[in-house]
């Protein structure tokens, strides 16, 4: 009887992620959603993305396999019915390679890219702060941490997750997720795997990484 | 050998000169008036109508060359005609290719019929010359609305004054202005009827029987018997406001708090006629300069202050006024009817539809376009092209017509690789030491996918496309002209 109690305990406290328990939370809980990818859910807290906030992905140059990383989550928030909105990418969204990837073009919204620094700041805000976008992407390298604190606010008040893209990692970026792809040579993987570096995350410890095929699916 | 009724009919002013014939003018002084219905007391045998309502005069107006219109066409001409009849009348009503008016009430005012006729016939001749239509039109006078209506049908163009000499002068008009079809206007012919007073020398039952209710409803409301339901014409909403500041202001903040109050007057003009607006114009005046403009136009027809508001605050935030403002003007350019959102009984099961037009998005679009421009907002859509170029297209959003086309269309789309990234121009690629390069040497990891097209427009494309790994790491999608120069090219990055 006492133990089917303290089990029912552990769990209650391994579902909340409010409650830092002193112990590594890389792989544990459910909280997260899925990123598709099982190793990758293995080192992050909640076993997948956050719900809310702000991310990082930090690439030594674009195309490095960064949206095919954020793929299954652009998926699933368009079967929420939610909305999908790129701020300025550096080039042109490929509506084919959406369609491939199950999302619904329908829900895909471009900000264009020769939009003044300002006014992509004061859209991603809005953007997070509006409910019906359930991902709000931006490409930009250098934000100030006044800046990053504000859009974290606002990603928490709209219940909604934003992605930054940048080329440089800053160590004492507020953000609860950085990440960092780089890319790795194995024996037997050759060159298709990628290296994904959990640098910082809410739970987690110490920086993991895990080694993974992005291009699974193309 | 004169009727004695023949001497109220008078024919109108104008087609007395045209016609030249002999008329009889009966002057409508109250004097003459008061004898004329002394003598129809004494000639007719029914008791003179009940004298507790002023009566009243309609005067009609038919237009025989709308016929040929369509509906649509007809209604936007006769609504058109119809505000130029509300300078003489409160009161205008639509009838099939005709429209009437209550004059009584106006004819002390405008000194007599005439006045209004002149009045009336030069606006409606100016109109009908527009439209490049035949200016002629038919018109009448009558105390009642089908009465006028007849009488104009006929061409006879007559001035009845008091509802008892209505019989007489409607007796006289052929059935054909009763707009019968054919069969009843045979079967009529074959009884022997030719005139209106033929059909009252039959029972009204037994017309009513074989003829249907029709014609002696008709007759009845002619003849002031039955009531005349009309459909009335109702001038489109409008609204204009403005405020002179008691002093000039340079700081738009401080001009913000009227335009609350100014929209707060629009807001009550709309939710008291049930309407909403999708475009309207702030205005902001300045002393001796033009004047500042605003425009707002919503996707969705709103009437919502809060949003206007928001709206305006996030123009004014990119605003700069030349001079300070002295005074403050909103008009409406358009109107929409209000549809509110209706609240389910039953909380729906089924998850939230992107397709729904949510408000709180639809909003936020709005302060987005009002913020970064119309043009700086794209939709994605794929095209069936075989062309990599020509495969996605970029829409605007603000452009009501590309959401409709994009929306509900699955177009198929090859099986083969496509990267997430386009070059809006291909990158020709360099081979050095027999190695394509980019920033970095270039491997070919798949292909060739052929992609040859548009050798139909002159400007061919033949190319062979490979998926590529940069040695740095990124995936690229590059391509190789076939023909007499093969060069490469980076046409796309998968990220």
């Amino acid at each position: 009887m006492h133990d089917a109690g303290s089990s029912d305990i552990d769990e209650l406290i391994q579902d909340n992620p409010a409650l830092w328990r002193g112990c590594d939370m890389a792989g544990q809980g459910t909280t997260g959603r899925s990123t598709g990818f099982t190793q990758l859910d293995a080192i992050l807290p909640g076993r997948g993305w956050p719900e809310k906030g702000l991310m990082e992905v930090v690439t030594p140059h674009w195309g490095m396999g960064e949206l095919q990383l954020l793929i299954p989550l652009m998926r699933s928030v368009v079967e929420q019915g939610k909305w999908i909105l790129w701020i300025s990418p550096p080039y042109l969204l490929y509506a084919p390679a959406l369609v491939q990837a199950g999302i619904n073009t329908e829900q895909v919204l471009v900000v264009k890219l020769d939009t003044s620094c300002k006014d992509v700041l004061w859209s991603m805000e809005k953007a997070l702060q509006t409910e019906n976008c359930g991902l709000v992407l931006a490409w930009q390298n250098w934000l100030p941490t006044k800046v990053l604190r504000r859009l974290q606010l606002a990603a928490d008040t709209g219940d909604t997750l934003g992605v930054l893209f940048k080329h440089h990692d800053s160590e004492h970026s507020p953000s609860p997720i950085r990440l960092k792809i780089e890319d790795s040579y194995s024996e037997n993987a050759g060159f298709n795997e990628s290296e994904v570096t959990v640098i910082k995350a809410r739970g987690n410890f110490r920086s993991l990484s895990a080694n993974i095929n992005l291009y699974q699916q193309a | 050998m004169k009727d004695p009724d023949s001497e109220a009919q008078l024919p109108l002013p104008s087609l007395a000169r045209e016609s030249g014939a002999q008329v009889i003018r009966l002057p409508a002084s109250p004097n003459t008036v008061k004898a004329n219905r002394l003598t129809a007391n004494k000639t007719s045998l029914r008791t003179p109508a009940r004298r507790t309502r002023p009566n009243k005069l309609w005067y009609a107006l038919y237009l025989p060359q709308l016929t040929n219109l369509g509906p649509s066409q007809q209604k936007k001409y006769l609504n058109r005609l119809a505000g130029h009849m509300q300078s003489v009348s409160s009161n205008v009503s639509f009838h099939p290719q005709a429209l009437a008016c209550e004059v009584r009430s106006g004819l002390k005012y405008f000194g007599g019929i005439d006045t209004i006729h002149q009045k009336l016939k030069k606006l409606v001749e100016e109109q009908l010359q527009q439209w490049e239509l035949d200016d002629n039109f038919l018109y009448a006078a009558s105390p009642t609305i089908s009465g006028s209506l007849l009488l104009a049908r006929s061409g006879h163009n007559a001035l009845v004054y008091r509802k008892e000499n209505l019989r007489s002068a409607l007796g006289q008009l052929p059935t054909d202005v009763l707009h019968l079809n054919r069969e009843q206007g045979r079967r009529l012919h074959n009884m022997g009827v030719r005139y209106l007073r033929d059909i009252w020398r039959l029972p009204s039952d037994g017309v009513r029987k074989r003829f249907g209710s029709n014609i002696v409803d008709q007759l009845d409301k002619a003849l002031g018997k039955a009531p005349e339901p009309t459909c009335n014409y109702v001038p489109p909403p409008a609204f204009i406001t403005s405020y002179d500041l008691p002093y000039e202001l340079e700081n738009l903040d401080r001009v913000l708090p009227i335009v609350d109050e100014l929209l707060a007057q629009l807001c009550d003009f709309l939710r008291r006629r049930d309407l909403s607006t999708n475009h309207l114009i702030l205005s902001l005046l300045h002393e001796k300069r033009d004047s500042t403009d605003v425009s707002i136009g919503l996707r969705q027809a709103s009437r919502s202050q809060q949003h206007l508001m928001l709206l305006l605050e996030t123009h004014f935030s990119q605003l700069s006024i030349p001079s300070p403002v002295t005074a403050i003007k909103i008009e409406v350019i358009k109107f929409d009817s209000f549809i509110a959102e209706s609240n389910s009984l039953l909380k729906e099961a089924v998850p939230e539809l992107p397709k729904q037009n949510d408000s709180s998005l639809v909003q936020f679009m709005e302060q987005l376009q009002a913020r970064l421009g119309n043009n700086h907002i794209k939709l994605v859509s794929n095209m069936a092209q075989h062309c990599p170029e020509h495969a996605s297209m970029q829409l605007d959003y603000s452009d009501d017509s590309n959401r409709r086309k994009s929306i509900g269309k699955v177009r198929k789309v090859s099986n083969n690789p496509r990267p997430l990234w386009l070059l809006q121009d291909p990158v020709l690629l360099h081979i050095n030491k027999g190695r394509l390069f980019y920033r970095k040497p270039i491997a070919i990891l798949s292909g060739p996918e052929r992609i040859e097209t548009h050798w139909w427009s002159g400007a061919d494309i033949c190319r062979d496309y490979y998926v590529a790994r940069e040695s740095s790491g990124s995936r690229l999608w590059i391509y190789q002209e076939k023909g007499s120069v093969k060069k490469w090219y980076l046409h796309g990055i998968f990220a």
